[in-house]
């Protein structure tokens, strides 16, 4: 039973993608890390597609990258 | 580098234009963005864009609070993974050392690198420096490696090889060694698997001794029963030649060595026939007591020329189920062997005992000679088990009284106490 937790930054005028993530990870780091939630990331940064799996990769989390049409979801989640 | 707050407090106030403090500002957004970019990459990432974000809402988002509590959990996950990487390599050494195989890893250089405690016990006994040493130093012995050292034919091919059998400290191993590599996929050395096959070897040997002593078996009823006729013959015949009046004395002697050695031959024969009779015994019932007064009586002879002090101790006796013939031959087997331990002794004593005892009859032999060395305890009822010069035991006896007893549903048992104890039980009651 594993909430999703929806960030998305497509289209925004908001370039730095990695570090609202990193909030968005930092904030709900509980519920992540007891596998109750996972974080999937909307975004059509393709810089993000790199920077942000390699943070949460540092930080102990597993990424998982899809294309979609027109933009990628990333999702975020922490296995034990 | 000076801090940018250092910077400002050397400025007067007062004189500060507008131009001046957004002047300083961007120095500061400058100062703070390269930091976020120097924490990222230290993170794992690629730093941030310089176009990727306005001033105003870079410094709005908190990089630094987020990269704080990011950072927290990078350590976070760091101090999991060498917490599990320790619980891992203790687990991973745990199994190591209680390998029942030995291991061992060595450098390009035949340097031991590690090795585990089987390897210890088995292959290095004598010394407390390992690690460092040259490997056919510590567990060869030898100051350099061997022609056929697997070791170095990994080393020089990377493939794993294979050594059926090589013995090393009197102990014989069966030895695999493998390549270790770098990711570039140099060799950087070998570990060694070596398996401990003494006690297969011997289990084999002994497999082997019994495929050996079964042929003999055959071999010797068969032998034995045709050389009864011929020997009977020469015997017969010598001891008729004797009775002639006309002899003379030279003719007499030899004729009376021929009778000597046929009866000899006879002997050896017995021997072998008893050995080989694999028979179940033919029970009646008997009394221990005559058996026993039967064997010291053949033995006699020998008794008082060695001087040998014989105790007899048999209480009220019940009479038993027993094959007589083979009971003898155990009580034979039994005082031959004291008599040859208390070879050479002035005071040699044997004290025979019999008695009940749960519903056995116990009988026991026991000696002051010198006793039985302890590790000879454990397999002194195998065949061939023997501490005596050829031609004077081949380590039948004790094997034979074994399989007797055994057949009679009984025990023998051995003990060693200022000389030898040997003690057999056997039922009192024969159940069918
Ligand atoms: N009374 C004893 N005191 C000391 N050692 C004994 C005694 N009896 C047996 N042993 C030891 O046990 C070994 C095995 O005995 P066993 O009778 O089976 O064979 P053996 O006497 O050597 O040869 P064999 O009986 O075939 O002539 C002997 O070689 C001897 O070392
Ligand atoms: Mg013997």
């Amino acid at each position: 039973m594993t909430k999703d937790i929806m960030l998305d930054i497509r289209g925004q005028i908001c370039p730095a993608c990695l570090l609202i993530t990193l909030r968005e990870i930092a904030n709900n780091k509980f519920s992540l890390k007891r596998g109750q939630s996972r974080l999937v990331v909307k975004t059509d940064h393709r810089d993000a597609t790199r920077t942000i799996p390699g943070a949460a990769v540092s930080m102990g989390y597993e990424t998982r990258t899809e294309k979609t049409d027109g933009y990628y979801e990333i999702t975020i989640e922490y296995r034990k | 580098m000076k801090s940018p707050a250092a910077t400002r407090t050397k400025k007067p106030r007062a004189g500060k234009s507008l131009a001046g403090l957004e002047k300083e500002k961007k120095k500061l957004n400058e100062y703070i963005r390269d930091k976020v970019n120097q924490l990222l990459t230290v993170m794992g990432t690629k730093a941030l864009d310089e176009h990727e974000l306005d001033e105003s809402d870079f410094l709005q988002l908190d990089p630094i609070g987020i990269i704080a509590l990011s950072f927290e959990q990078v350590l976070e996950h760091l101090k999991e993974t060498n917490k599990s990487l320790g619980v891992a390599k203790n687990q991973l050494q745990a199994v190591f050392d209680t390998a029942g195989v030995c291991i061992s890893i060595v450098d390009s250089d035949m340097r031991i690198v590690n090795c585990n405690e089987k390897q210890k016990e088995l292959l290095v006994s004598d010394r407390d420096e390992i690690i460092g040493h040259h490997c056919y130093e510590v567990y060869c012995g030898k100051e350099s490696p061997s022609l056929d050292c697997p070791a170095i034919e990994t080393l020089a091919t990377g493939r794993p090889v294979l050594v059926r059998e090589v013995k090393k400290k009197s102990r014989h191993f069966q030895i695999v060694t493998s390549a270790l590599k770098d990711k570039a996929g140099n060799i950087t050395g070998v570990i060694e698997v070596s398996m401990d096959v003494t006690e297969k070897k011997k289990a084999e040997e002994a497999m082997r001794q019994a495929e050996k002593l079964s042929a003999i078996g055959l071999l010797a009823a068969g032998v034995a029963h045709e050389l009864n006729n011929p020997l009977g013959n020469i015997l017969g015949y010598a001891l008729l030649a004797l009775k002639d009046p006309a002899l003379q004395a030279d003719q007499r002697e030899k004729l009376e060595i021929i009778v000597e050695q046929a009866k000899k031959g006879s002997e050896i024969v017995k021997g072998l026939l008893n050995f080989s009779r694999q028979s179940q015994p033919l029970f009646e019932e008997i009394s221990i007591e005559d058996v026993i007064r039967k064997a010291l009586k053949n033995l006699s002879s020998r008794l008082l020329a060695q001087s040998v002090e014989v105790t007899l101790d048999i209480g009220d006796m019940p009479r038993v189920m027993a094959d007589p013939k083979q009971m003898e031959i155990v009580l034979m087997n039994l005082l031959i062997n004291s008599m040859q331990a208390l070879e050479g002794r002035p005071d040699g004593l044997i004290k025979i005992a019999a008695g009940k005892k749960d519903g056995f009859l116990e009988v026991s032999i026991k000696d002051n000679g010198p006793g039985i060395p302890k590790e000879l305890l454990p397999d002194i009822f195998d065949p061939f088990c023997t501490t005596k010069p050829v031609g004077q035991g081949v380590g039948l006896g004790l094997s034979i009284c074994s399989g007797i007893i055994k057949k009679h549903n009984g025990s023998i048992s051995a003990g060693s106490a200022e000389g030898a104890v040997f003690a057999f039980a056997i039922p009192l009651e024969r159940k069918n």
